[in-house]
């Protein structure tokens, strides 16, 4: 919080986020509640083609964090408990402006995609043929697995809601009490700063069709039961 | 950390509404039906959970390749008593188009000889099942997880709604 900072040219605006991050994003925060009330609803046809979907954009980001744009990247940006630990305490900034994931807020990152992956890959195997619905690979799996896993789908989304409830309050922590918006560089992609700070990357479009393309040839093989190559 | 006096509004405004949405997600289980819930819907639908977990059961000990048939016929016995038991659990009034959360359908009371039937199935299937464990044949146990999943089907087609 170094107020005393030489005269600067008034706030201008940097490149945050890449496009892929936010679609992703956002289509977490709409997919997540939408599975909920598919699911509280009995709304199984909507509720596996939700999860399918979510499926798709959790490979796809997991694939973003290893060749997508600096902020993406995974490696930029999970930081070890020291940095951490100084964050907290308010010590990594400095005079430096930095943008992208905190070391605190890639904790969040990686807890709420890994919450996701846990309640889908549970999905997967979710169900009993001989009573309603059933994920894709249901049949991939002994009766007593299935109907484990889909207990642990049960009681394991109050995680992923948990872990958003946390995320969100966060949020509101940032933007309250920091007085820092973290919501609308995650929309327009990018921030204003003062400093001179290194911008992100453009999105790289080839890269990213590319690798959208990948993750939506595995998702689709997942939603047809995985079926043997070749 | 620098301060902006940009808009934060429009992104509170946003988060509020977020937020409000997640809380009245929970209100969806509101039902048209006056006056409290009939209890008999909640104990059909474990009766139910228990004719589903028999059969599970059931299943499981024979994929494990060295079927326990006491463990089979204690779960046939178990499923043919449930299947009793629902006889008596489907009362007029308590149909998912009286507004309550459940997922028996009208036909159950417009077709009452045919819902009879249907349960007939079942306790015929889970009889023949507890016979068959008896008999400790592997081989006639696991033909019989045919009939009586058909006769789960040949209900849930016809007199339970459709969510899937």
């Amino acid at each position: 919080m170094s107020g005393e900072r030489p005269a600067l040219a008034p706030g201008h605006s940097v490149r945050v986020w890449d496009i892929p991050v936010r679609l992703t994003h956002w289509s977490f925060a709409l997919l997540v509640p939408a599975l909920w009330w598919s699911a509280e609803n009995s709304q199984w046809v909507l509720h596996k083609r939700f999860g399918i979907a979510l499926l798709g954009l959790l490979v796809f980001r997991l694939l973003w964090g290893l060749f997508g744009t600096k902020t993406a990247k995974f490696t930029s940006f999970v930081r070890g408990p020291k940095a951490v630990f100084e964050y907290l305490r308010g010590k990594s900034g400095g005079a430096v402006e930095k943008i992208g994931h905190s070391p605190l807020g890639a904790l969040s990152v990686l807890a709420l995609l890994a919450a996701m992956a846990v309640q889908v890959g549970t999905g997967l195997f979710a169900g009993d043929p001989y009573d309603g619905a059933t994920g894709p690979l249901n049949s991939l799996v002994g009766v007593l697995t299935a109907d484990a896993l889909t207990d642990w789908h049960e009681w394991f989304v109050y995680v992923v809601l948990g872990l958003a409830a946390f995320h969100l309050s966060a949020i509101a922590f940032y933007l309250i009490v920091k007085q820092n918006d973290l919501v609308s560089p995650m929309l327009s992609g990018s921030k204003l700063v003062r400093g001179s700070v290194e911008a992100n990357e453009p999105t790289p479009l080839v890269r990213f069709v590319a690798v959208a393309a990948i993750a939506a040839s595995f998702t689709v093989w997942i939603a047809n039961g995985a079926p043997p190559l070749s | 950390m620098a301060r902006f006096d940009r808009a934060t509004l429009p992104p509170t405004v946003l988060l509020c509404t977020v937020m409000a949405g997640c809380g009245s997600e929970s209100a969806s289980d509101t039902t048209a039906a006056s006056g409290p819930e009939p209890a008999v819907i909640d104990e059909r639908q474990a009766n139910f959970e228990k004719i589903g977990d028999s059969f599970k059961a059931i299943r499981g000990q024979l994929e494990g390749g060295n079927p326990d048939f006491a463990a089979i016929e204690n779960a046939a016995t178990q499923m043919n008593a449930a299947a009793i038991a629902t006889k008596e659990q489907f009362p007029e009034g308590t149909s998912v188009d009286d507004g309550w959360d459940t997922e028996a359908l009208t036909t159950i009371w417009e077709k009452p000889d045919e819902f009879t039937e249907a349960n007939q199935a079942l306790l015929d299937a889970s009889a023949q099942m507890i016979t068959l464990a008896q008999n400790g044949d592997a081989e006639a146990v696991g033909g019989q997880v045919g009939a009586v999943g058909s006769s789960c089907k040949g209900c849930h087609d016809n007199f339970r709604l459709e969510t899937d």
